[in-house]
């Protein structure tokens, strides 16, 4: 098959590539991250690169817009007619059929996304399922010349009372030299008194492990001391795997559609792991080698590609995991880099959607522990929900859809710098105020970092505050007596309300949420809606003592707003608590409390997953659930806001 | 009292006001002054429906407008139905469609905004309902002869499935109209796989519905099928 030359700006990467491939796969294969939110479905427009024409002496090509396939009516669809005219195509569906020169433009580029998930405070007991065991040999001699295993084994049943212990082979490769390095004085690092997973020579106190939330969109690593469960350094990345579809769903089919699929997504998030072990020991002076124990959590699909087993049932009904139970799996089994002797921990899975992800949330939040009833919200592309307390606990996952992390939004982006991320719209003028990631202060012609697009909290907070001003009707539509040039229509014939006009951007164009945009936050709040009011029909109850919202997101949505979009049921605002980065949290738990660990396979199995879709009254309250706030239930903690907004 | 017009009048804006309330008191007067109850469903209850149709390709509805038109419409159907008399005027009748949510997929709800929509314009619509196996498609519309077969998907995973059941129709059925919708689907799918058109939303793929049975009937017409 011929190849062609491609080149991406302004990166620089470039490439021999098959014909025949598309721009995408290319970006793919030289390293290029393009953002790619529909995964490839021509749908929302994303992954626009634009094709620059000419002779470029510097790379010996000859670069032509008709060296990729013609322009499709779909394709068209989702670029302007200038686009079209300057040569803008999306990279997902251009095929190579001669040498490029390909431009990504910022808009396009993914990367470079503010990662929110810092390390928040836990407090349990320190019982790590490691622990450290010294002890002195006596060395053998003619008379009593006992292999050294025996002898380190002998001394750790009088000295310790640890019985029938087994050893890592490659430690007791190891063992002979470590235990004359040491002078026959060794601490032995024995994890559940079982089995010996690292030998040191002489006294050794310190022992660590790391703690890794694999998300969809981002890996955190948490280096945590496993003597005091400090978190000593933090790695994060994008999860590499957002080149092959920016969901779960796009991902899975994926795995369904490409024979190596699997592996290649299999390798790509070991390869960002590893990066990520390096990173984070490097930063405090430390080896990978360093590294005890690891504890991971994840949604169900990430949990199964990160295993290398396919996860092609989870994607469709009824959904069922390859397995439920925690698993421990040799590091060094997986391609981990850590400690030869060290094991894999992953949480456990509650349901098909409700992964160990949700499990870390459960782990630290612990329900089953209280009286309280808790609402357990965790808001990412897919919402899990658990709900109850130390008598009851249900969960359920609705599909919520990218909307709510600025995907499927016209100007949607990631939480990167530029994106609006905080919105005030005045209630009689409709002028709007608007802050961007990466200034502190609210949006003024003398700073430096302009609109860019809409992140994830920004939307919800623009909607919110269009419906507080009355902009929107509670239906969603646009209110069309308005009187202002905020509302017009787009060049789709679409209605929009303009955010911030194009001399306050740097795109070069207006920044506006659209009536699709409003559309798409009805479908997603009316899913997570749905799913509360159903899990409280099942659990017995109408009201809830408190909300807790676990995600990164949800520590940066406004609380009052997240209400008036109904985003969930009626609460006291003050009991409605954002807790960060619960499902590392969770992580880091299980990596220093092994009791916890082990319980948190009960409880995984104690919570009972109702399934939205089948309940009769799915269909209604879906329904109900797409008004701002809700087209029937009262929300009387918001009434006297809801009172307020201009008819 | 009313007139006839208005009760026709109450049957539609019923319906479009989604007012179940008005169309179950306009059906029960308009069977009991003895009308004829496909008149009341076709110029009423129907018509109604189809400027809901209008309203939500213009924005102006969305999904829970349109499923509370549909409850009223529905109401005023169970009281209108029972009296159709034995035959239906065949020019009403558009064609015949099989649809349902493929296998592995269990959202529904746009599905059966397209099964309303098809009915209001006199289609005979067999409904799998979701999560159907890709064969019973097949089955199906041999058992019914239907002009159509309708395959709806939420989610990108279960979408792959369609791909099978239209190289399966076509191997049975070459003649068979394929139409293809759902969140993840596209025109360039539809087009890929070899499905004879895609509907982005409920009244697109009516109107996608009404010109291919059209032609179908032409070709008939023509003897050349």
């Amino acid at each position: 098959m011929e190849k062609f030359k491609v080149i991406f700006q302004p990166s620089g990467s470039r490439g021999q590539v098959e014909e025949g491939k598309t721009v995408r796969e290319a970006a793919q294969e030289l390293g290029v991250d393009i953002e790619s939110v529909c995964g490839g479905k021509k749908t929302c427009g994303k992954c626009k690169v634009q094709i620059q024409e000419g002779s470029f002496e510097k790379f010996n090509i000859e670069s032509k817009a008709d060296h990729l396939s013609p322009i499709m009516d779909d394709e068209k669809r989702q670029l302007k007619d200038t686009e079209v005219k300057d040569n803008y195509r999306l990279s997902c569906t251009a095929e190579i059929n001669g040498d490029i020169l390909v431009f990504v433009p910022e808009e396009s580029r993914s990367g470079g996304q503010v990662v929110r998930k810092a390390a928040g405070d836990i407090d349990v007991a320190i019982d790590p399922i490691i622990k450290n065991y010294y002890v002195e040999l006596v060395p053998p001699v003619l008379e009593e010349a006992e292999g050294d295993l025996e002898r380190l084994l002998k001394e750790l049943e009088k000295s310790h009372d640890l019985k029938d212990l087994s050893i890592d082979y490659l430690v007791l490769k190891g063992l002979p030299d470590i235990i004359r390095e040491g002078k026959w004085k060794v601490t032995a690092a024995i994890r559940d008194d079982k089995e010996i997973i690292k030998v040191f020579p002489g006294f050794a106190d310190k022992k660590f492990g790391l703690a890794v939330d694999i998300g969809t969109t981002s890996v955190v690593g948490y280096l945590t001391d496993l003597e005091t469960g400090e978190v000593i350094s933090i790695d994060s990345m994008m999860n590499p795997q957002v080149s092959y579809g920016e969901d779960v769903m796009a991902r899975i089919t994926y795995a369904m559609t490409n024979d190596d699929g699997l592996e290649k997504m299999n390798s790509s998030i070991v390869e960002g792991l590893n990066k990520i072990i390096v990173g984070v020991t490097k930063k405090v002076d430390m080896t990978p080698e360093d590294i005890l124990e690891f504890v991971i959590v994840g949604n169900t699909c990430m949990h199964h590609i990160f295993l290398n087993i396919n996860p092609e049932p989870v994607g469709l009904s009824p959904f069922p995991p390859a397995f439920h139970h925690s698993i421990d799996v040799k590091s060094r089994d997986l391609g981990i880099r850590g400690s030869p002797g060290s094991y894999i921990h992953v949480l456990p899975i509650e349901a098909g959607f409700v992964g160990a992800d949700n499990m870390g949330v459960v782990v630290a939040v612990a329900p089953e522990k209280q009286d309280q009833i808790l609402l357990i919200i965790d808001i990412g592309t897919n919402g899990e929900i658990v709900l109850g307390n130390s008598k009851k606990l249900v969960s359920t996952s609705c599909a919520t859809g990218p909307a709510f992390e600025g995907a499927q939004i016209k100007h949607g982006m990631r939480a990167a710098p530029g994106a609006i991320e905080r919105v005030k719209i005045s209630p009689f003028a409709k002028e709007v105020k608007f802050k961007v990631i990466g200034e502190t202060e609210w949006h003024n012609k003398t700073q430096k970092i302009k609109a860019r697009g809409i992140c994830g909290s920004g939307i919800i907070e623009a909607v919110a505050e269009m419906f507080k001003s009355g902009v929107i009707k509670k239906n969603g539509t646009f209110n069309k007596e308005l009187d202002t040039k905020r509302i017009r229509k787009n060049d789709k014939d679409m209605l929009e309300f303009v955010l911030a006009w194009k001399d306050e951007t740097s795109i070069g164009k207006d920044i506006s949420v659209t009536l699709g945009d409003i559309r798409a936050i009805q479908l997603a709040k009316g899913a997570l809606y749905t799913g509360c009011k159903i899990l409280m029909k099942h659990h017995g109850i109408d009201k809830v003592d408190k909300v807790i919202l676990a995600g990164a997101f949800g520590s940066f949505i406004d609380k009052e707003a997240s209400m008036l979009l109904g985003m969930f049921p009626d609460c006291e605002l003050d009991k409605v608590e954002a807790i960060g980065n619960a499902a590392g949290d969770g992580a880091r738990i299980a990596l220093i409390n092994n009791k916890l660990r082990k319980e948190a396979d009960k409880t995984a199995r104690e919570i009972k997953y109702i399934e939205l879709t089948v309940d009769p009254e799915f269909q209604t309250a879906f329904m109900q659930s797409m008004y701002f706030p809700h087209m029937k239930d009262d929300f009387p903690h918001i009434q006297d806001v809801l009172d307020k907004i201009p008819k | 009292m009313s007139t006839k017009e208005e009760l026709l009048k109450g049957l539609k804006e019923g319906v479009i006001e989604f007012d179940e309330d008005t169309t179950v008191k306009c059906s029960e007067e308009w069977i009991k002054d003895g009308y004829n109850a496909s008149e009341g469903i076709f110029d009423g209850l129907a018509a109604g429906m189809e400027v809901v149709g209008d309203l939500f390709a213009k924005n102006e509805y969305f999904v829970p407008e349109v499923l509370m038109c549909a409850d009223a419409l529905y109401a005023g159907l169970d009281l209108l139905k029972p009296h159709v008399e034995g035959d239906e005027d065949e020019s009403k009748i558009k064609g015949e469609a099989v649809i349902g949510t493929v296998e592995g997929d269990v959202h529904d709800i746009g599905k059966n905004i397209v099964k309303l929509m098809f009915e209001v314009a006199g289609f005979t619509v067999h409904d799998l309902g979701k999560d159907v196996p890709l064969d019973q498609f097949v089955e199906e519309q041999m058992r019914t002869d239907s002009d159509l077969v309708c395959l709806s998907a939420m989610m990108t995973t279960t979408m792959v499935g369609m791909k099978k059941v239209i190289s399966n129709m076509r191997e049975k059925n070459p003649n068979v109209k394929i139409l293809l919708g759902g969140a993840p689907v596209t025109g360039d799918i539809a087009d890929k796989w070899g499905a004879d058109g895609y509907g982005d939303d409920a009244s697109n793929a009516l109107t996608e519905a009404i010109n291919m049975v059209s032609s179908l009937k032409e070709l008939r017409k023509s003897g050349e099928l």
